[in-house]
Protein backbone atom coordinates (compact mmCIF):
# COMPACT_ATOMS: atom_id res chain seq x y z
CA UNK A 1 0.00 0.00 0.00
CA UNK A 2 2.30 2.88 -0.84
CA UNK A 3 1.10 5.79 -0.55
CA UNK A 4 3.40 8.49 -0.58
CA UNK A 5 1.02 11.90 -0.73
CA UNK A 6 3.34 13.77 1.66
CA UNK A 7 4.12 16.95 1.03
CA UNK A 8 5.27 18.34 4.14
CA UNK A 9 7.27 15.96 5.26
CA UNK A 10 11.09 17.24 5.26
CA UNK A 11 9.71 20.74 6.27
CA UNK A 12 7.91 19.20 9.27
CA UNK A 13 11.17 16.73 10.39
CA UNK A 14 13.20 20.12 10.13
CA UNK A 15 11.01 21.50 12.91
CA UNK A 16 10.76 18.43 14.57
CA UNK A 17 14.45 18.53 14.70
CA UNK A 18 14.94 21.91 15.82
CA UNK A 19 12.40 20.89 18.87
CA UNK A 20 13.99 17.75 19.95
CA UNK A 21 17.15 19.79 19.73
CA UNK A 22 15.44 22.71 22.25
CA UNK A 23 14.63 19.70 24.54
CA UNK A 24 17.94 18.29 24.92
CA UNK A 25 18.78 21.37 26.97
CA UNK A 26 16.15 20.81 28.63
CA UNK A 27 17.21 17.44 30.25
CA UNK A 28 16.53 14.58 27.45
CA UNK A 29 18.37 11.68 28.86
CA UNK A 30 19.22 10.57 25.60
CA UNK A 31 21.41 13.65 24.44
CA UNK A 32 23.98 13.50 21.39
CA UNK A 33 23.88 9.87 21.30
CA UNK A 34 21.18 10.59 18.99
CA UNK A 35 21.97 10.23 15.47
CA UNK A 36 19.37 10.78 12.49
CA UNK A 37 18.14 8.34 10.03
CA UNK A 38 17.74 9.66 6.73
CA UNK A 39 14.06 9.82 5.79
CA UNK A 40 12.79 6.37 4.27
CA UNK A 41 12.17 6.40 0.80
CA UNK A 42 8.28 6.86 -0.82
CA UNK A 43 7.83 2.95 -1.16
CA UNK A 44 6.33 1.88 2.43
CA UNK A 45 8.50 -1.35 3.76
CA UNK A 46 7.17 -4.46 3.08
CA UNK A 47 5.21 -6.72 5.36
CA UNK A 48 7.96 -9.08 6.07
CA UNK A 49 5.95 -12.15 7.16
CA UNK A 50 2.28 -13.10 8.81
CA UNK A 51 3.59 -12.37 12.46
CA UNK A 52 4.07 -8.76 11.35
CA UNK A 53 1.16 -8.48 9.17
CA UNK A 54 -1.34 -9.45 12.03
CA UNK A 55 0.37 -6.96 14.57
CA UNK A 56 -0.24 -4.02 11.83
CA UNK A 57 -4.12 -5.37 11.49
CA UNK A 58 -4.34 -5.49 14.74
CA UNK A 59 -3.05 -2.12 15.31
CA UNK A 60 -4.75 -0.23 12.65
CA UNK A 61 -8.33 -2.14 13.02
CA UNK A 62 -7.76 -2.81 9.28
CA UNK A 63 -7.97 1.19 8.49
CA UNK A 64 -5.35 2.38 6.02
CA UNK A 65 -1.70 3.06 7.46
CA UNK A 66 -0.50 6.36 5.92
CA UNK A 67 2.55 7.94 6.14
CA UNK A 68 3.08 11.49 8.06
CA UNK A 69 2.45 13.12 11.00
CA UNK A 70 4.85 11.40 12.59
CA UNK A 71 8.42 11.46 12.88
CA UNK A 72 10.68 7.97 13.83
CA UNK A 73 14.28 9.08 14.78
CA UNK A 74 17.17 6.51 15.09
CA UNK A 75 20.78 5.74 14.22
CA UNK A 76 21.26 4.44 10.78
CA UNK A 77 23.77 2.49 11.73
CA UNK A 78 23.16 0.62 15.52
CA UNK A 79 26.61 -0.59 16.57
CA UNK A 80 25.29 -2.23 19.73
CA UNK A 81 21.78 -3.75 18.94
CA UNK A 82 21.12 -3.76 22.86
CA UNK A 83 20.47 -0.16 22.70
CA UNK A 84 18.93 1.39 20.44
CA UNK A 85 17.99 5.33 20.68
CA UNK A 86 13.94 5.84 19.28
CA UNK A 87 12.74 9.22 19.71
CA UNK A 88 9.11 9.42 18.22
CA UNK A 89 6.88 12.25 17.85
CA UNK A 90 3.97 13.80 15.96
CA UNK A 91 2.20 17.53 15.17
CA UNK A 92 -0.90 16.01 15.98
CA UNK A 93 -3.47 17.54 17.91
CA UNK A 94 -3.62 16.61 21.62
CA UNK A 95 -6.95 18.04 22.33
CA UNK A 96 -10.02 16.74 24.45
CA UNK A 97 -11.90 15.56 20.98
CA UNK A 98 -8.65 15.24 18.52
CA UNK A 99 -5.73 13.26 19.83
CA UNK A 100 -3.21 10.44 19.43
CA UNK A 101 -4.73 7.16 21.49
CA UNK A 102 -1.75 5.13 21.07
CA UNK A 103 1.57 5.28 19.35
CA UNK A 104 2.92 2.03 18.11
CA UNK A 105 6.45 0.35 17.90
CA UNK A 106 7.05 -2.20 16.09
CA UNK A 107 10.61 -4.02 14.61
CA UNK A 108 10.53 -6.42 12.16
CA UNK A 109 12.70 -9.23 12.71
CA UNK A 110 12.34 -8.61 16.77
CA UNK A 111 11.15 -12.27 18.24
CA UNK A 112 8.86 -9.77 19.47
CA UNK A 113 7.80 -7.90 16.84
CA UNK A 114 5.43 -5.77 18.34
CA UNK A 115 8.00 -4.54 20.91
CA UNK A 116 6.12 -1.62 22.55
CA UNK A 117 2.72 0.14 22.85
CA UNK A 118 2.01 3.95 24.04
CA UNK A 119 -1.30 4.55 25.56
CA UNK A 120 -1.92 8.28 25.09
CA UNK A 121 -4.58 11.00 26.51
CA UNK A 122 -5.01 14.95 25.54
CA UNK A 123 -3.19 15.13 29.19
CA UNK A 124 0.57 14.66 27.52
CA UNK A 125 0.05 17.90 25.51
CA UNK A 126 1.83 16.31 22.73
CA UNK A 127 3.54 13.12 21.63
CA UNK A 128 6.93 13.58 21.86
CA UNK A 129 8.49 10.22 23.04
CA UNK A 130 12.06 8.82 23.29
CA UNK A 131 13.06 5.35 24.86
CA UNK A 132 15.84 2.64 24.07
CA UNK A 133 15.19 -0.11 21.87
CA UNK A 134 17.13 -4.18 21.61
CA UNK A 135 17.41 -5.28 18.09
CA UNK A 136 18.12 -8.54 16.62
CA UNK A 137 19.18 -7.53 13.44
CA UNK A 138 19.32 -5.06 10.22
CA UNK A 139 15.34 -4.39 9.44
CA UNK A 140 12.90 -2.08 9.21
CA UNK A 141 11.43 -0.03 12.36
CA UNK A 142 8.02 1.16 12.18
CA UNK A 143 6.08 3.72 14.16
CA UNK A 144 2.10 3.54 14.43
CA UNK A 145 -0.27 6.21 15.54
CA UNK A 146 -3.44 5.69 16.26
CA UNK A 147 -5.92 8.30 16.33
CA UNK A 148 -9.23 9.28 18.06
CA UNK A 149 -10.59 9.76 15.00
CA UNK A 150 -9.86 6.59 13.67
CA UNK A 151 -6.85 7.85 11.62
CA UNK A 152 -3.72 5.72 11.51
CA UNK A 153 -0.17 7.22 10.47
CA UNK A 154 3.24 5.66 10.26
CA UNK A 155 6.81 6.61 10.14
CA UNK A 156 9.63 4.66 9.22
CA UNK A 157 13.07 3.60 9.28
CA UNK A 158 15.55 1.28 8.37
CA UNK A 159 18.53 0.72 10.69
CA UNK A 160 21.69 -1.61 10.44
CA UNK A 161 22.62 -3.66 13.64
CA UNK A 162 25.94 -4.86 13.84
CA UNK A 163 26.00 -6.43 17.36
CA UNK A 164 22.35 -8.44 18.12
CA UNK A 165 20.92 -7.24 20.85
CA UNK A 166 18.74 -9.98 21.61
CA UNK A 167 20.48 -12.95 21.99
CA UNK B 1 27.54 -3.89 40.93
CA UNK B 2 23.72 -2.62 39.64
CA UNK B 3 21.52 -0.58 42.26
CA UNK B 4 18.38 -2.38 43.39
CA UNK B 5 15.94 -3.72 40.64
CA UNK B 6 13.17 -1.44 40.73
CA UNK B 7 15.44 2.30 42.08
CA UNK B 8 13.84 4.92 39.96
CA UNK B 9 13.69 8.39 38.91
CA UNK B 10 11.86 11.15 37.44
CA UNK B 11 12.99 13.75 36.00
CA UNK B 12 11.15 17.29 35.49
CA UNK B 13 12.40 20.67 35.25
CA UNK B 14 12.22 22.71 38.71
CA UNK B 15 10.61 25.67 37.70
CA UNK B 16 7.25 25.40 35.30
CA UNK B 17 4.74 27.71 33.81
CA UNK B 18 0.76 26.71 34.19
CA UNK B 19 -0.11 25.27 31.01
CA UNK B 20 3.64 24.70 29.49
CA UNK B 21 4.47 21.45 27.96
CA UNK B 22 7.03 19.56 30.10
CA UNK B 23 9.29 17.12 29.16
CA UNK B 24 9.59 13.96 31.83
CA UNK B 25 12.67 11.75 31.75
CA UNK B 26 12.18 8.71 33.82
CA UNK B 27 14.54 5.74 34.39
CA UNK B 28 13.83 2.11 36.53
CA UNK B 29 16.80 -0.16 36.70
CA UNK B 30 15.70 -3.66 35.92
CA UNK B 31 18.02 -6.47 34.13
CA UNK B 32 15.14 -6.77 31.24
CA UNK B 33 15.93 -9.95 30.47
CA UNK B 34 14.52 -11.95 27.23
CA UNK B 35 14.54 -15.45 28.16
CA UNK B 36 16.64 -15.71 25.16
CA UNK B 37 20.48 -15.68 26.35
CA UNK B 38 22.06 -18.47 28.62
CA UNK B 39 24.28 -17.43 31.35
CA UNK B 40 28.11 -18.26 31.83
CA UNK B 41 26.93 -22.07 33.09
CA UNK B 42 24.98 -22.90 30.19
CA UNK B 43 22.01 -22.46 32.41
CA UNK B 44 18.76 -20.09 30.67
CA UNK B 45 18.20 -16.72 31.88
CA UNK B 46 14.78 -16.30 32.52
CA UNK B 47 12.19 -13.58 31.10
CA UNK B 48 12.36 -11.07 33.56
CA UNK B 49 11.43 -7.76 32.30
CA UNK B 50 8.96 -4.50 32.60
CA UNK B 51 5.32 -4.81 31.09
CA UNK B 52 3.30 -2.49 32.12
CA UNK B 53 3.91 1.07 33.04
CA UNK B 54 1.22 3.64 34.33
CA UNK B 55 1.23 7.22 34.45
CA UNK B 56 -0.86 9.59 36.95
CA UNK B 57 -0.95 13.28 37.19
CA UNK B 58 -3.23 14.65 40.35
CA UNK B 59 -4.17 11.03 40.59
CA UNK B 60 -5.61 10.38 37.02
CA UNK B 61 -4.44 8.29 34.54
CA UNK B 62 -2.97 10.20 31.56
CA UNK B 63 -0.45 7.64 29.79
CA UNK B 64 0.06 3.52 29.73
CA UNK B 65 3.26 1.58 28.06
CA UNK B 66 2.94 -1.38 27.34
CA UNK B 67 6.53 -2.72 27.00
CA UNK B 68 8.43 -6.13 25.78
CA UNK B 69 11.54 -8.01 26.73
CA UNK B 70 12.91 -5.48 23.89
CA UNK B 71 12.90 -2.14 25.49
CA UNK B 72 16.88 -1.84 26.83
CA UNK B 73 18.21 -2.84 30.04
CA UNK B 74 17.47 -0.14 32.95
CA UNK B 75 14.66 1.18 30.44
CA UNK B 76 14.31 4.88 30.03
CA UNK B 77 11.14 6.75 28.20
CA UNK B 78 10.84 10.43 28.49
CA UNK B 79 7.37 11.74 27.05
CA UNK B 80 6.10 15.05 27.50
CA UNK B 81 3.26 16.25 30.19
CA UNK B 82 0.67 19.83 29.43
CA UNK B 83 1.23 21.29 33.19
CA UNK B 84 -2.18 22.71 34.07
CA UNK B 85 -1.90 22.19 37.59
CA UNK B 86 0.56 21.57 40.90
CA UNK B 87 0.04 18.04 40.99
CA UNK B 88 2.41 15.15 41.86
CA UNK B 89 3.04 12.72 38.62
CA UNK B 90 3.39 9.41 39.45
CA UNK B 91 4.49 6.30 37.90
CA UNK B 92 4.03 2.52 38.23
CA UNK B 93 5.88 0.05 36.44
CA UNK B 94 5.18 -3.49 36.86
CA UNK B 95 6.70 -6.38 35.65
CA UNK B 96 5.90 -9.99 34.58
CA UNK B 97 6.90 -11.67 37.64
CA UNK B 98 4.91 -9.26 39.46
CA UNK B 99 7.41 -6.69 41.00
CA UNK B 100 5.71 -3.35 41.12
CA UNK B 101 7.75 -0.19 41.79
CA UNK B 102 6.96 3.12 42.51
CA UNK B 103 8.21 7.00 42.15
CA UNK B 104 6.72 9.88 41.71
CA UNK B 105 7.97 14.10 41.13
CA UNK B 106 6.22 17.38 42.39
CA UNK B 107 4.77 19.53 39.60
CA UNK B 108 5.39 22.92 40.76
CA UNK B 109 4.81 26.35 39.33
CA UNK B 110 7.64 29.49 39.45
CA UNK B 111 6.40 31.69 41.69
CA UNK B 112 6.02 34.92 40.21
Amino acid sequence: MPRPDEPSRRSFLRSALLAAAGMAGSGSLLGAERLLAAPAGPEDPEVPNEEVARILREISGGKPIRRGHLTLDMPLVAEDGRIVPVIIESDLPMTADQYVKAVHLVVDHNPDAHLAAFQLTPAIGSVSISTRIKMKRTTWVRAIAATSTGDVWAAYARVQVTLNGCG
Amino acid sequence: MNPTIGEARIRVPERVTRGEVIVVNAIISHPMNTGFFRDADGQPIPAYFIRDVVVTYGGQEIARFTWTSGVSRDPIVSFTLKADREAPLAMVWTDNKGGVYKQSADIRFASA
